[in-house]
């Protein structure tokens, strides 16, 4: 019996040291994978739309350091929420003769500059931004983000009831569509939610102000009992001045979701009694390091699939808000 | 007493004369560290790029040194209008939403615009002429006004545009040259010729010069006036289409850069003059070199902030020089 047990113990081991060696050694070729990258005597361009707010210049930011960290020369320009500059700028680092772009968001206007990248040997590597003349879009899953804001809202206010949407870019921007789609595919299932006709349209550049504004008119609209919840299609900035219209006008019970997460998002669900109830926390930083990471295992001749997605954090309620914050290395709420 | 006002007066004229040739020198140091320090900005394909990305502020900035060559030098009482980079973004909006969301003709989209544009021109010219509104307040007014309208007709929505007239206008070239950089430049020439070559024009720059001594001699001022404030209208119409052009549709909020390029070129467009007054051809390379500016520090790597901040102490600059001379003359 024992010398029973004693082989099948020193199989059990033969069989976990297998294991547990080859991970070892999935994850070292995995660590020495990476560290081959390189983007040594690259120039590599790096656009953003802006970097006002907190995803855009930590996505900025992460690409930028990236290339440096691969050895690379970054060429950075700053649309400063201008998508028409943007654009421009793309046009900049063509005549700068760049090895490689990372172009960070962008509405339409940015189509034709890729085209002439492309054309003239550059390669592009997008981030939230699917396009034709890109090599590789890394973004995150979109499509988990807009179906679980819908199931987190509908929650929120029990399946039924009259809600706003803040939605400007759900045909200008594929990333909008795909959210504030699936979004709305969810609402399908839920036939007591109506969602209120026009729906809004948040500006670009001056977001948090201008929803406020939006949102008192809207409440003025709505009087107390008629408007069950906000949601923002897109991203969260607007939801920063949606909370703070609930509030100066005493209608916190109006529940607001919206999708981003950044530590300031997160902060305002964190507080007690906050209307913002939902959102889907992503890593921008991890995005656009993962966008640079790209462009080297390009130039190392690896095949790249057209998109990367990075992982998401679902954020439903002030609890989750705060670990949600701590775990993406924000701080302690 | 003749003597001591003489002698108070040689070195304030003199410091007039530096003041007013402030914004040339200063353009002049920053051209040159940016020739210097961005090598590829002398290159032709750059070149090519400036002039580009120019044209829709140098369409606006033909429109606006017509009213100022009508309403005086002076920036706050004098000629001024606002409103052209809202009503090009309106004309804009206006395009995009006939072609893409209606499926109009070209034809009648660009009439629509034409005519948006014109009333426009109508309610600035009544603000200003016959209520006898300040330019500055009455075009500030009505440029709100024109973007509340976009907003009203695109939702605050981008449009995207793929009309062959306005890809051929953004990607088209003759011989080299940018078709957009031809079509302006034909723009550029009617505008000059108008304002500084004609009998209209001459009599517009006399309403300009003084007003009092041009109605004297039988001009009638305030239908020249009107008449400038109509052309800066149609300025705003045909800026609409590069603005399409150069942004592949309309964009809400592509009025703010507009205006601030367009004050920036149009006032430092004075300094080229040898009086220092504002012309259509000063503000035109102003709005040339201010696009020199925009990618020289975008290829040195300037922060757009900073651009921006640059920018905007280049306009007061080239502002408080305009004023100060101005002052200084009288």
């Amino acid at each position: 019996m024992e010398i029973r047990q004693l082989s099948v113990f020193k199989r059990r081991f033969a069989q976990w040291s297998l294991v547990c060696g080859l991970s070892a050694a999935v994850l070292l070729s995995g660590t020495a994978q990476a560290a081959d990258l390189s983007l040594k005597g690259k120039k590599i361009g790096v656009a953003v739309v802006g970097t006002q707010h907190f995803w855009d210049r930590e996505a900025f930011n992460g690409a930028l350091d990236m290339v440096k960290e691969l050895g690379g020369e970054p060429v950075p320009v700053d649309g400063g929420r201008d998508n028409q500059v943007h654009a421009d700028n793309h046009d900049i680092l063509l005549s700068n003769k760049v090895d490689a772009v990372i172009s960070i968001l962008g509405d339409g206007a940015v189509e034709p500059k890729f085209e002439a990248l492309k054309g003239a040997g550059i390669p592009v590597f997008t981030v939230d931004h699917l396009s034709p003349h890109g090599v590789n879009n890394t973004t995150s899953d979109n499509y988990y983000m807009g179906t679980t804001i819908g199931r987190y809202m509908a929650d929120a206010i029990g399946g039924k009831g009259k809600v706003a949407v803040f939605n400007a870019f759900e045909g200008a921007l594929r990333i909008c569509g795909i959210r504030t789609g699936l979004w709305k595919y969810v609402m399908q299932d839920y036939p007591g939610i109506e969602i209120i006709q026009p729906e809004l349209a948040e500006e670009f550049a001056n977001a948090p102000e201008d929803a406020r504004k939006k949102t008192l008119d809207l409440l003025n609209q709505y009087p107390e009992g008629t408007l069950d919840a906000i949601h923002v299609g897109c991203w969260d900035q607007p939801a920063i001045g949606i909370v703070q219209a609930l509030e100066e006008a005493g209608r916190t019970d109006v529940k607001v979701t919206a999708l981003d997460g950044g530590p300031d998002t997160l902060e305002i669900m964190a507080e007690e009694g906050s209307p913002f109830v939902a959102n889907v926390a992503q890593q921008p930083r991890l995005i656009g390091q993962t966008a640079a990471m790209n462009a080297a295992r390009h130039f190392a001749g690896e095949s790249l699939l057209p998109q990367t997605f990075v992982d998401v954090r679902p954020v439903n309620g002030p609890e989750e808000a705060k670990a949600v914050y701590e775990e993406l290395g924000y701080g302690t709420l | 007493m003749n003597v001591a006002s003489e002698l108070t007066k040689e070195p304030a004229l003199s410091f007039a004369r530096v003041m007013s040739s402030a914004p040339l020198i200063i353009f002049v140091v920053l051209l040159i560290y940016l020739a210097i320090a961005a090598p590829n900005l002398l290159e032709p394909s750059t070149i090519s790029l400036i002039l580009k990305q120019s044209v829709p502020t140098v369409i606006v900035c033909l429109g606006l040194a017509t009213v100022v060559v009508a309403g005086g030098d002076d920036v706050v009482s004098g000629g001024i209008d606002l409103s052209i980079p809202a009503t090009a973004v309106l004309c804009a909006g206006v395009i995009a939403d006939q072609l893409t969301n209606h499926g109009s003709s070209l034809f009648f989209a660009l009439a629509l615009a034409i005519a948006a544009a014109l009333a426009m021109g109508i309610v600035n010219a009544l603000l200003v002429v016959f209520i006898g509104m300040t330019p500055l307040l009455a075009t500030l007014a009505s440029s709100v006004a024109a973007v509340g309208i976009t907003k009203v007709i695109t939702s605050s929505r981008r449009i995207n545009i793929d009309h062959p007239f306005i890809i051929y206008i953004r990607d088209g070239d003759i011989g080299g040259v940018p078709s957009a950089v031809l079509v302006a430049a034909v723009f550029v020439l009617i505008f000059c010729i108008a304002v500084h070559r004609t009998r209209w024009g001459m009599q517009l720059q006399a309403v300009g010069g003084s007003r009092e001594a041009a109605e004297v001699s039988g001009i009638k001022a305030s239908r020249l006036v009107a008449q400038s404030f109509m052309l800066a209208a149609i300025a705003g119409a045909l800026a609409s289409v590069f603005v399409l052009a150069r942004g592949s549709g309309s964009t809400p909020g592509s009025e703010e850069n507009l205006l601030l390029e367009m004050v920036l070129a149009t006032f430092l467009g004075a300094a080229f003059s040898p009086r220092r007054i504002v012309t259509v051809w000063g503000a035109v390379l102003g709005a040339v070199l201010v696009s020199v500016l925009s990618v020289g520090f975008k290829s040195i790597g300037v922060d757009v902030f900073w651009t921006g901040c640059i920018k905007g102490s280049l306009i007061l600059i080239v502002v408080a020089s305009a004023a100060y001379t101005g002052k200084a003359q009288s």
